[in-house]
């Protein structure tokens, strides 16, 4: 009887499975499908999956559009940077407030919560004109269009979600066990330095996490950067315009009207290229992105 | 000098030490946008080369958020309500996901690799352009299955249940469900993370006795597995909410997007605040009653 139900349940789960990976996988399919196909694909109505005529010229014209080896280039630099030095502060500041009693540690937490609940679009129009004229009184500059716009509030902990990224190195460093620390401070080690030098390589799988979200929601960000760049300069922003791109570029006018069916051609092939860096993270890291967040204690 | 403090002097002090380069930015980056964004929500902002000039105005922009513009209350209603039911169902739906993938079976590494596949995807643009396509091109959730098999899925589904059309409302409200299966899907990676790992807490201890007690999969979930997650459906609840409030594809934002496109900063800031209010409130009642009903299920 429980064998039999075993097996019922066992077919059950394998339809589910299949049914709502089938609803994860079909934009993906569906990329792929209309990345390769001609336009003309589009509008013919025999055409559902299996295009008729495959092609390479609409990558490639994508491609072209988004400047799309340039503007790569521009993201990763800007990504891996951002996320790095987020993770630094991120995780010092984390550690100092799970480890050191001060005065007024509450209330600074409490600004931690708050950084998680207030949306960015609440500041984002204040550190717009911050950054038009950065600097004090007469003396200022203009950083808008420069990286330091998102280098600067990343290095001191205030980039992309940087307020759930220290909850969650609080709550990691919170779990460690004091003896990690209690004999390198007999040593007469420095607070810092036993951060640096003990701390830290035991929490290399929370390091590690941390730093594949920060770069996963730089790589995904276009509202922030969009505040900032006045001009195209990473792959989320360019696809973002994809359209406006499209039509400069390819046809050198902004009044071309494009057949709406026949757009998505491009824009698939858009989303492909976006999509394709961080697929091939995920598919080598999977692991860490997974099994970091359930071991973390996050919640706890 | 540091070695005439006494040891809890000097910890204090290395805690600030921790956090100065986060208080630093913060304060920069953070507390005085915000607190400028309040001043400009009261405020007539006009932007005069780079700088902004501000008119005391009182409450007009709330006036104006609220009385005159005519697309902003009707978003926001519709946004509040669309949250209200998506969310329980975001829950409801990465908890049974996360049992499904904490059972032991084949092929679960690759079940969990494809469900995990939003959580890189979903907070970018590519996500806001595959969610369009699949709507334009007619395939919306469960409609693809449909298109595949050319029939109404749903509804022979429902027809073989033998619910279908025992009342307008009922159908009504099943078919909006399935229509959005696709957005439910995609923004619950993160929630099946955080239930994954609660399950992963239970004690082998909680399971052996449930068996020896001879529970079933059914009493299994609801006195041991339910209560265990009990506390992280709070924290799943809040991360649910303020993703979907701050999210800068819902309409809302998108609305103080154009505001803000037009230089509307004064109007921008009130309606961001408004909307701010009211995102602090639902979640303070939201964690009012489930803090409520989790202490109770200890007290079982």
């Amino acid at each position: 009887m429980t064998e039999k139900k075993q097996l019922i349940w066992s077919f059950f789960r394998f339809i589910i499975l299949v049914g709502i990976g089938f609803v994860i996988i079909y934009p993906l399919i569906y990329m792929i499908s209309c990345a390769f196909r001609d336009k003309a694909d589009m509008t013919d109505p025999t055409v559902m999956w299996i295009p008729r005529r495959l092609t390479l010229s609409i990558i490639q014209e994508t491609i072209e559009a988004m400047d799309f080896w340039n503007t790569l280039k521009n993201t990763v630099f800007l990504n891996i940077g951002c996320s790095f030095v987020q993770v630094c502060s991120c995780s010092v500041t984390g550690y100092g407030f799970a480890r050191f009693s001060f005065r007024g540690k509450n209330l600074l937490f409490a600004v931690v919560i708050m950084m998680i609940l207030v949306p960015p679009q609440i500041i984002s129009m204040p550190l717009y004109s911050l950054f038009r004229r950065f600097g004090f009184g007469d003396f200022s500059v203009n950083l808008i269009n420069s990286m330091l716009t998102m280098y600067l509030p990343a290095i001191t902990g205030n980039g992309i979600k940087s307020g759930l990224m220290i909850l969650i190195f609080r709550q990691f460093f919170k779990g460690l066990p004091h003896e990690l620390e209690d004999a390198a401070y007999i040593d007469g080690c420095s607070p810092f330095r036993t951060f640096v030098q003990i701390i830290a390589p035991n929490a290399s799988a929370a390091f590690l996490t941390v730093f594949l979200f920060s770069v996963v929601l730089y790589w995904n960000d276009y509202y922030v950067s969009s505040t900032f760049f006045t001009n195209n300069q990473t792959v989320a922003l360019m696809l973002k315009n994809l359209d406006t791109e499209l039509k400069m570029r390819l046809f050198n006018s902004s009044a071309v009207e494009l057949n709406p069916r026949e757009q998505i051609v491009w824009k698939e092939a858009g989303c492909l290229l976006s999509i394709t860096p961080m697929l091939i993270m995920y598919i080598f890291l999977q692991k860490h992105f997974t099994e970091g967040i359930e071991h973390s204690g996050i919640t706890g | 000098m540091l070695k005439k403090l006494t040891y809890q002097k000097r910890k204090e002090l290395w805690g600030y030490g921790f956090i100065g380069i986060w208080l630093a930015g913060t304060i920069i980056f953070f507390l005085i946008p915000l607190l400028q964004s309040i001043w400009w929500s009261f405020n007539k902002v006009t932007i005069d080369t780079g700088k902004s000039v501000t008119q005391w105005a009182g409450f007009s922009n709330y006036s104006y958020a609220l009385n005159t513009d005519e697309k902003y209350l009707v978003y926001l209603r519709n946004m509040l309500f669309e949250t209200l039911w998506k969310t329980p169902l975001i829950l409801i739906f990465s908890l049974f996901t996360a049992v499904i993938l904490n059972q032991n079976f084949k092929g679960r590494t690759l079940a969990r690799a494809v469900f995990f596949l939003p959580v890189i995807i979903a907070t970018g643009p590519v996500y806001e352009i595959i969610s369009g396509d699949i709507g334009r091109t007619g395939n919306t959730g469960a409609g693809q299955f449909s298109t595949l098999f050319s029939t109404d899925l749903t509804g022979e589904l429902l027809k073989f249940l033998g619910i279908y059309g025992i009342s307008d409302d009922m159908n009504e409200i099943i078919s909006k469900i399935s229509g959005n299966i696709f957005g439910i899907v995609w923004s619950s990676g993160i929630q099946i993370l955080l239930f994954l790992g609660a399950l992963q807490n239970i004690p082998k201890s909680a399971r052996e006795a449930a068996l020896l007690e001879g529970a079933d999969g059914w009493v299994y979930f609801w006195k041991i597995t339910f209560p265990y997650v009990s506390p992280f459906i709070l924290a799943n609840l809040i991360f649910t909410v303020i993703d979907t409030f701050t999210n800068p594809m819902n309409t809302v934002m998108k609305r103080i997007l154009t505001m803000r496109s037009e230089f509307k900063f004064g109007e921008a800031s009130a309606m961001v605040w408004i909307y701010f209010g009211i995102i602090l409130a639902s979640i303070g009642l939201a964690t009012a009653v489930i803090k409520k009903s989790a202490y109770y299920d200890n007290q079982e």
